[in-house]
């Protein structure tokens, strides 16, 4: 669909009151001035009214469109043929895609497909012959005739006059730095070429061809280069509609000056994710082709802001296992950045990796930048939980899940306590614990593997750590009854994994199947503990893969939740494919046995079950969240934190 | 052959009916697209025949045939000529928007938003034809007032190509010089109004092709013509800044003589007034004081210090020719001398 055939109804939801004789002068006044007046003062007055413009074409679209005819247009909306035409003319109007696609649709919505008087006939005329002008029209007699002359088109003339005058300006801003702009913090620019360039660029920002100067503008970012870039040119990038098209380095910058084209960019990851469902392997290129990673590890700010973006996507879809996927991919390609970057960063991990003294470790040796980038998390946790498990010798895993968890508990239990009495901060705190279990989730997957294979009794470390991940509130005081449920259903499958039976039927797996449905009261776990305990069952247990897959198809086919096992097979197969954890062959089989078993499944449908469509209603773990492309109220411009991170942090806390 | 001129016979005619026929209404977007197809099929003819003058000529002939038959079947029928041939795209949207048939759904189409997605490659290439060229001239627009970044503007830089490119083009024919030094005069000497940005276009077309520091024929064939133009040179020497007189002696030394030549003539042509008890240009001279006279020449030894010598010594003939007074107002060569050896 063209810009020109949106449809009305889309503007009318907008729009504002009726426009009245009032507003109509205004802007026909504005019109006559700007087309009589030159030089810079009225190319300011453009600038400044562009946006108003914008919203005043809209009303008028609206209004035509809520007019029967031309003719009564033309009475109702007096100067309208007037305000238009002139506008037509101004280049600052025309060169933008906005208002250039708004004057169209109301010459469009001014034309009659069947006039029936004189003034609508009149209205046909003249339109066309605006048009026509418009497009065909030479206002330079020379450059005319060398265009007939020489046999040169003007759409490849003014294209080229176009791409000329960008160049001049990218090189006019090259000569403005020295060669060593962005690493000599000695050197300075000139901040009037950059300022008067961008100001100059303001009414282009969306036209293709200025690109590489809007690039330039945007080289570096944070440095006193693109400080002085203009306040209108910041602005326009922040409202354009358009997509810009700007090298690496440029979005890095526009990112970093417009937190709305920030919170685009993680909103339209999250999206493209949710609606392909991308594989794991997939997804870390998916996050990677972003830029964010890269982006948020040379700017901390960054990563603050799309880590508020997170906590805020997470607190409306609670147990999302895309969302989770997400963020601890982010979080691990991000720490692969950093890692690159600020190569102590990963030597004090490191350096807790060799350390056996655990609790002095963690407590100790947490990296200042580290801290920065987490200002919110428990110090004691954040390296223990950044350390990725192929950092550390398989050995060490079991005491380390279990020190984790021990002092996961010792926090919950003591912001559980605060929370009695009444502190919102013990909430707030909580809730960072899991956020930063949830961008280390590795560690989960450890678990739940370790879980099965040192055959742990039920009431491991470990099976809380899982509890915890995937019930991170003590809401209605359910924990206790959420692990009682876990324990549970580890039994049984512990039962199962170990039992001589060939075929378990459906009775054997009748307890199983009703822990994975849902119950309507409280405490009622959500199926994916439970779920994720089986996948980790039919993965690491010692029985043949026959058996395995049969009750993992048995389990997962009665519980309907194809995509939920499929999601968390698909990150468990990441994490066991990645760096130097090396798992057995029979492992890997194993996972494409499954994973096939699943495929098949939901080749086949998933109606056949009445739990299966109940459990589609009810759970919102995967496909079901819709990113709403709203403004995120409580995140503050970027520019604020650099500077105050932690004070900017206990505000958001309270 | 025959096929080639078969088609550009049809696709004529197809201009014709777009600009003159009702039939166009009844066109759909399959044949919008196909229309400007074979527009871009008569560019590539532009482009395989324009330096081939016997498959020009055979091309010129087929559409004068094809114009006299058209020139019966529309009343106000504008001929196509070859040199119409690599602009016919152009040629198509002006007889499109200029026919009062024009179904607005085709209108919305050309002046729609380019849609990338588009299922037809070629409707792609049409959505949006107008929209973008309303874009690109007002980008020029908006960014004429920041002009001044380089020497020439960028509009006059392009126009130098041109120039320079439809001039190798004509001189690589073979054809009669004539032909080329009427291009000229047809795109450059325009109007007193336009000197100042033809002077733009000559100085680029010099400038910009030089880079490579050799000189082309097409280049040697403009200086050759910049001699003769005595206005136009003393339109650049008088309107010109000194920075691009400059570079324009360093890169041609026709240039550079020419230019010499004329400062010389332009001094000839003082006066001196003993009311003001100052040189003052006189006849058809440009009205040049007598400091910038002497800055002329200065710059013009600075910039080629290899005419220096011989250029003083010529002026101080001039100035003996003139009874060698070193009084100041007896002779302008005594005074432009002692001025530039200040």
């Amino acid at each position: 669909m063209t810009e020109l055939q949106q449809p009305l109804s889309q503007l009318q939801e907008t729009s504002e009151p009726l426009l009245d004789a009032q507003k109509m002068q205004f802007w026909l006044d504005k019109a006559v001035a700007w087309d009589q007046a030159g030089g810079a003062h009225a190319q300011k007055d453009i600038l400044r009214h562009l946006r108003g413009l914008t919203d005043f074409l809209k009303q008028v679209l609206a209004q035509i469109s809520n007019i029967g005819s031309t003719a009564e247009s033309m009475k109702e909306l007096p100067f309208l043929g007037q305000i238009v035409g002139r506008l037509c003319w101004n280049p600052y109007v025309t060169v933008g895609d906005t208002n250039r696609g708004l004057l169209l649709q109301c010459l469009w919505g001014l034309y009659s497909e069947n006039p029936s008087n004189a003034v609508e006939r009149k209205a046909n005329q003249w339109i066309r012959k605006v048009l026509c002008r418009l497009a065909t029209e030479e206002e330079n007699p020379a450059a005319e005739i060398l265009m007939k002359s020489t046999g040169v088109p003007p759409k490849e003339y003014h294209l080229r006059v176009l791409k000329k005058m960008v160049k001049q300006h990218q090189e006019n801003i090259g000569k403005t730095c020295c060669p060593k702009k962005s690493t000599d913090p000695s050197c300075r620019c000139s901040c009037d070429v950059i300022q008067t360039t961008s100001e100059a660029f303001v009414p282009l920002i969306d036209c293709p061809e200025a690109s590489p100067v809007i690039c330039s503008l945007l080289q570096h970012p944070g440095t006193s280069f693109t400080d002085a870039l203009s306040e209108d040119f910041l602005d326009a990038l922040n409202s354009t509609d358009s997509n810009l098209a700007l090298d690496e380095t440029a979005l890095v910058s526009v990112w970093y000056h417009s937190l709305p084209r920030l919170e685009e960019a993680v909103l339209d990851l999250l999206e493209s994710v949710i609606s392909t469902g991308s594989a794991p392997q997939n997804l870390e290129q998916q996050v990677l082709k972003t830029q964010l990673p890269k982006a948020c590890a040379h700017h901390c700010s960054m990563f603050l802001v799309v880590n508020d973006i997170f906590r805020s996507i997470l607190r409306q879809a609670e147990g999302n296992l895309v969302v989770q996927s997400v963020i601890q991919t982010f979080t691990r390609c991000f720490l692969k950045e950093l890692e690159e970057l600020e190569p102590q960063a990963k030597t004090y991990i490191c350096t807790f990796t060799m350390n056996n003294n655990l609790l002095s470790a963690g407590k100790s040796q947490t990296s200042t930048s580290l801290k920065a980038f987490f200002p919110q998390s428990p110090p004691s946790l954040l390296v223990p939980l950044l350390t990725l498990p192929s950092e550390m010798p398989q050995e060490a895993w079991k005491n380390h899940l279990e020190w984790l968890t021990a002092s996961l508990q010792r926090l919950t239990e003591q912001e559980e306590e605060e929370e009695d009495s009444q502190s919102s901060r013990s909430h707030h705190n909580g809730f960072e614990t899991w956020f930063l279990l949830v961008q280390c989730s590795h560690w989960v997957q450890v678990a739940g593997e370790l879980l099965v294979t040192s055959e742990a009794e039920p009431c491991s470390p470990l099976l809380w750590l899982l509890t915890f991940y995937y019930h991170p509130t003590n809401r209605w005081h359910c924990r206790a009854a959420h692990l009682e449920e876990a324990k549970k259903a580890w039994s049984h499958l512990h039962a199962l994994s170990s039992s001589s039976v060939v075929s378990p039927t459906a009775d054997h797996l009748q307890p199983l199947i009703t822990l994975l449905s849902p119950k309507p009261q409280p405490p009622s776990p959500a199926p994916l503990l439970t779920l994720s305990l089986t996948v980790y069952s039919a993965v690491f247990c010692r029985l043949p893969h026959s058996q395995s897959v049969e009750f993992f198809h048995t389990v997962v086919h009665a519980a309907g939740l194809h995509h939920e096992a499929a999601c968390v097979l698909r990150s468990l197969q990441h994490r066991l494919n990645e760096g130097s954890c090396s798992s057995s062959d029979t492992v890997h089989v194993r996972i494409t046995k499954l994973q096939s078993t699943v495929t098949h499944m939901q080749a086949g449908g998933n109606s056949h079950t009445a739990l299966n469509s109940r459990a589609q209603e009810d759970t919102p773990a995967v496909t079901k969240l819709s990113v709403k492309k709203q403004p995120l109220a409580h995140v503050r411009p970027l520019a604020e934190f650099p500077h105050n991170i932690n004070a900017s942090h206990s505000a958001e806390a309270e | 052959m025959e096929a080639v001129l078969k088609n550009v016979a049809s696709a004529v005619e197809l201009l014709a009916v777009a600009a003159y026929s009702d039939a166009m209404s009844q066109w759909d977007e399959k044949t919008l697209s196909r229309a400007f197809h074979w527009a871009r099929y008569c560019e590539h003819v532009y482009t395989r025949f324009h330096t081939n003058s016997a498959g020009r000529r055979v091309v010129e002939k087929q559409l004068q045939h094809t114009n006299a038959r058209l020139r019966d079947a529309f009343a106000d029928y504008r001929e196509v000529s070859f040199m119409d041939l690599p602009r016919c795209e152009h040629l198509l949207l002006l007889a499109l928007l200029s026919n009062p048939h024009l179904p607005i759904s085709t209108m919305k189409i050309l002046f729609g938003k380019k849609d990338v997605a588009s299922r037809y490659y070629d409707y792609k290439e049409v959505t949006g034809l107008c929209s973008h060229l309303i874009q690109c001239k007002s980008a020029c627009k908006v960014l004429c007032p920041f002009s001044g970044l380089s020497a020439v503007d960028a509009d006059a830089e392009v126009q130098g190509e041109m120039l320079m490119k439809r001039l190798d083009a004509l001189l690589s024919q073979g054809s009669d010089p004539q032909q080329a030094e009427h291009f000229l005069h047809s795109v450059l000497l325009l109007s007193e109004e336009a000197a100042h940005h033809s002077c733009l276009v000559i100085t680029a077309a010099l400038l910009t092709a030089s880079d490579s520091g050799t000189q082309t024929s097409s280049q040697s064939f403009l200086l050759n013509w910049l001699q003769k133009e005595h206005g136009m040179l003393q339109h650049m020497g008088s309107t010109l800044p000194s920075a691009v007189l400059k570079d324009l002696a360093r890169a041609h030394g026709k240039f550079r003589d020419a230019y010499f030549s004329a400062l010389k003539k332009w001094a000839s042509e003082m006066e001196y007034s003993l009311n003001d008890g100052e040189w003052l240009p006189e006849g058809t001279a440009p009205s040049l004081s007598f400091q910038e006279m002497v800055e002329h020449f200065s710059d013009l030894f600075d910039a080629c210090p290899s005419l220096r010598r011989n250029a003083e010594d010529e002026l101080l003939a001039l100035k003996i020719l003139d009874g060698d007074f070193d009084a100041r107002g007896l002779s302008v060569w005594g005074d432009i001398l002692s001025e530039l050896k200040k």
